[in-house]
């Protein structure tokens, strides 16, 4: 979102209350969705839930195509339409609901750098799995990513993403990579994760910020999504704090509100 | 037209010499035998003994055949000449030719008879491959079109086109074979291949549509039908940021395959500004039989007649409907929903912005209604009478009409209840242009009435162009 729009749409946004009637869109849950999407989906879900504010989540197969920045999840709030995690935490702060207000400059700054980190590398890693190794796009994304369309327009479209993907790898230098040399950096990832949560609850002690929401969605979709080995899993699971990590925030804000 | 060159109609008489210094005249015969022949063919039966073609390149014989082949039985000379023409002007629609000339003279060799005539057809074939290509400006966006065109591709009046549109926002093309059956020119069978971009302001709407689609047409006693199957994978996006949520909630993409049947019949002398005679045109479409993911049946009718009163002035009825249906329970996508209002249909409302509607964006209906009752008369005082003028009519209309969604549960007598309440109308006055045969613009004067909440009205001046007017 550029500059202009985000200031338009903080400013709109702060004259209306968080609404009964808020929707976050993703893919269809049973036989569409990916890793990656879920993963952003997860910790869109997770952020909103930390910040105590309701949100319904529906399934749509065109649910890419809505959103307006292509991108998975997104969330429909009264009129607005918002979606990804950055631009989510900013319209959720202009109506004055934030997670990250009671720390410092230095912290702030170190939370968005290892928000980069997972960025690009755990999410570029699910992306590269999904899409770069050739067991697991043949076996799991195109079937699935393609799913509720009927042929030849599911080939079409399956084809086209794969396409668009590797490119985009090609572009920041992750084409030439080995499945083994993605699953070492998740490991590098991880290893810098879990020397920063120590033995603190979360990132930053005694309260979650946008960081967590981000490694949860994406370690607890890692740990509970099957792929076609599971050596992404068991590399995280070497971490034993990452793993509590997840089970505390799933236990304090996914079971709570279920029950 | 060509010339029609028949020695024996010529007023002058002829005194032999005078005869071979033109050009036409390709046999030179003894002066005597001509004046003898001059009489004979204006009183007697002719036999048409050769009938030839000169000048063809790449074109096959046999489909010439079936075009000049009556010229044979013509049986005196005005008929030879009537049918030669007639053959010359099927030559022409093949629209593989740039020029037909008929030649007709008196039988020469061995086997000729006296009463024998041969029809000569000298014809100047258009080149293999035709291009063009124009710049175009409007809307923030600009466009290089390119056109190629291989008339009589394999020899049988075969056509090739290809066009292709580099824009600074959208590119299209579209690649086409047609291919008459020879002998019959309006029985032909047309491939398409295509891929356009569509923007719908009015519904915040953006659409991209890559197909193909194999159309068959012939004609049948007075109608003429066209059937057709069309595969088309669509993708649907918002036009800006802005687009409300029920138009957003339709993007992505979609794989349609249609079969359709369009039957007309024509009476009408014009297209544009018709003086007498009707024209009713039924369109049906069942999407989903063939598979993709649209399922519909959607019917379309449009019924015009034409009835021309004193001085010169016309009074045209016209009443177009439609209805779509939705198979297997699916709701049907806003790129299929009929559109109604504008300069063209329902004038004195905004364009397409009529019925149901979201935050500004119209939505289409699921069944329409309209009828327009007109009455054309020619410019007041009448300038540039048999000229310029003529591409002029005065018009005053009364139109109305209706959108709606239908729920089907509720049987054919709420449909019709629901598509009589609320009736759209309006009436005016204005100036309509003539733009070749095909379409014509409009200044009108509109006064709309039976506005409903949401319709989007332009009281008072209009302007439309467009190719179908209601």
């Amino acid at each position: 979102m550029s500059l202009a729009a985000e200031a338009f749409v903080s400013q709109i946004a702060a004259a209306e209350p968080w609404p009964e009637n808020a929707t976050l869109y993703q893919p269809l849950k049973e036989d569409q969705i990916l890793l990656s999407d879920c993963a952003s989906s997860l910790a869109v879900q997770a952020y909103l839930r930390m910040c105590g504010l309701p949100v319904q989540v529906v399934g749509r197969a065109n649910a890419e195509y809505m959103s307006p920045s292509g991108k998975i999840p997104f969330i429909h709030v009264g009129k607005q339409v918002v979606s990804e995690l950055g631009p989510i935490v900013q319209f959720t702060k202009a109506k004055g609901h934030s997670l990250s207000d009671g720390l410092d400059d230095v912290q702030r700054a170190e939370m968005k750098a290892y928000m980069e980190l997972v960025n690009n590398m755990l999410l570029t890693a699910e992306l590269y799995i999904q899409w770069c190794d050739n067991a697991t796009a043949a076996e799991i994304s195109r079937p699935r990513y393609s799913s509720p369309y009927s042929r030849p327009l599911s080939y079409i479209l399956a084809y086209q993403k794969q396409w668009e993907v590797r490119r985009k790898m090609n572009a920041i230098g992750w084409g030439g990579k080995t499945l083994e040399q993605v699953y070492e950096d998740v490991s590098q990832c991880c290893q810098a994760l879990s020397q920063r949560l120590g033995t603190q609850p979360y990132f930053f002690n005694k309260q979650p910020t946008e960081l967590d929401a981000l490694v949860f969605g994406h370690l607890f979709t890692i740990l509970t999504t099957p792929l076609t080995n599971t050596e992404l899993a068991e590399r995280i699971k070497s971490y034993s704090n990452l793993l509590s990590f997840c089970r505390r925030i799933e236990q304090t804000y996914f079971e709570d509100k279920s029950s | 037209m060509g010339a029609v060159h028949a020695k024996s109609l010529d007023p002058l008489p002829m005194h032999g010499r005078d005869l071979g210094v033109s050009p036409d005249d390709l046999v030179e015969t003894p002066e005597l035998e001509q004046e003898a022949k001059q009489e004979i063919l204006e009183n007697k039966d002719v036999v048409v003994q050769h009938v030839n073609i000169q000048g063809l390149g790449r074109t096959k014989e046999d489909l010439l055949g079936y075009e000049i082949s009556e010229v044979f039985n013509a049986r005196n000379l005005i008929d030879v000449m009537k049918k030669a023409h007639v053959a010359r002007q099927r030559l022409l629609r093949l629209g593989i030719f740039k020029e037909v000339e008929v030649l007709i003279d008196t039988s020469e060799g061995a086997d000729a008879l006296p009463n024998g005539l041969d029809v000569i057809f000298e014809v100047t074939e258009i080149k293999r491959l035709t291009g063009s290509y124009n710049t175009m400006v409007g809307n923030n966006e600009g466009s290089m079109v390119l056109g190629l065109k291989l008339p009589n591709m394999f020899g049988r009046a075969e056509k090739l086109t290809f066009q292709f549109s580099y824009g600074t926002k959208e590119t299209s093309y579209g690649l086409s074979f047609f291919k008459p059956q020879p002998g019959h020119f309006e029985r032909n069978f047309t491939l398409n291949m295509y891929k356009v971009t569509g923007q719908f302001p009015w519904s915040s709407l953006k659409e991209t549509d890559r197909g193909v689609s194999a159309e068959l047409n012939f004609p049948l006693g007075v109608t003429s039908h066209t059937l057709k199957w069309e595969g088309v994978w669509r993708e649907l996006g918002c036009l800006a940021r802005s687009a409300s949520f029920a138009v957003r909630e339709e993007s992505g993409h979609s794989l349609k395959s249609a079969l359709s049947h369009t039957v007309s019949i024509d009476s009408r002398n014009s297209a544009i500004f018709p003086s007498r005679g009707a024209l009713l045109r039924i369109n049906q479409e069942l999407a989903g039989y063939t598979g993709g993911d649209a399922s519909f049946l959607k019917e379309d009718f449009e019924l015009q007649l034409n009835r021309r009163l004193f001085w010169d002035s016309v009074l045209s009825a016209s009443l177009w409907g439609g209805m779509l249906y939705p198979i297997g329970g699916q709701p049907t996508c806003i790129a299929d929903k009929f559109y109604l209002g504008g300069p063209t249909s329902v004038r004195g409302f905004g364009m397409y912005s009529i019925g149901p509607q979201s935050e500004g964006d119209y939505l289409g209906g699921e069944a329409y209604w309209a009828g327009g009752l007109h009455l054309y008369t020619p410019l007041p005082f009448r300038p540039g009478k048999g000229g310029f003028g003529d591409l002029f009519r005065t018009h005053f209309f009364l139109n109305a009409g209706n959108l709606c969604n239908l729920n089907y549960g509720e049987g054919p007598q709420a449909h019709l209840q629901k598509l009589a309440e609320c009736i759209r109308w309006s009436y005016g006055a204005g100036i309509v242009l003539r733009l070749g045969n095909i379409a014509r613009l409009e200044l009108n004067y509109c006064v709309p009435m039976g506005v409903q909440s949401g319709d989007r009205i332009c009281d008072g001046v209009q302007f439309g162009a467009g190719i179908r007017f209601l």
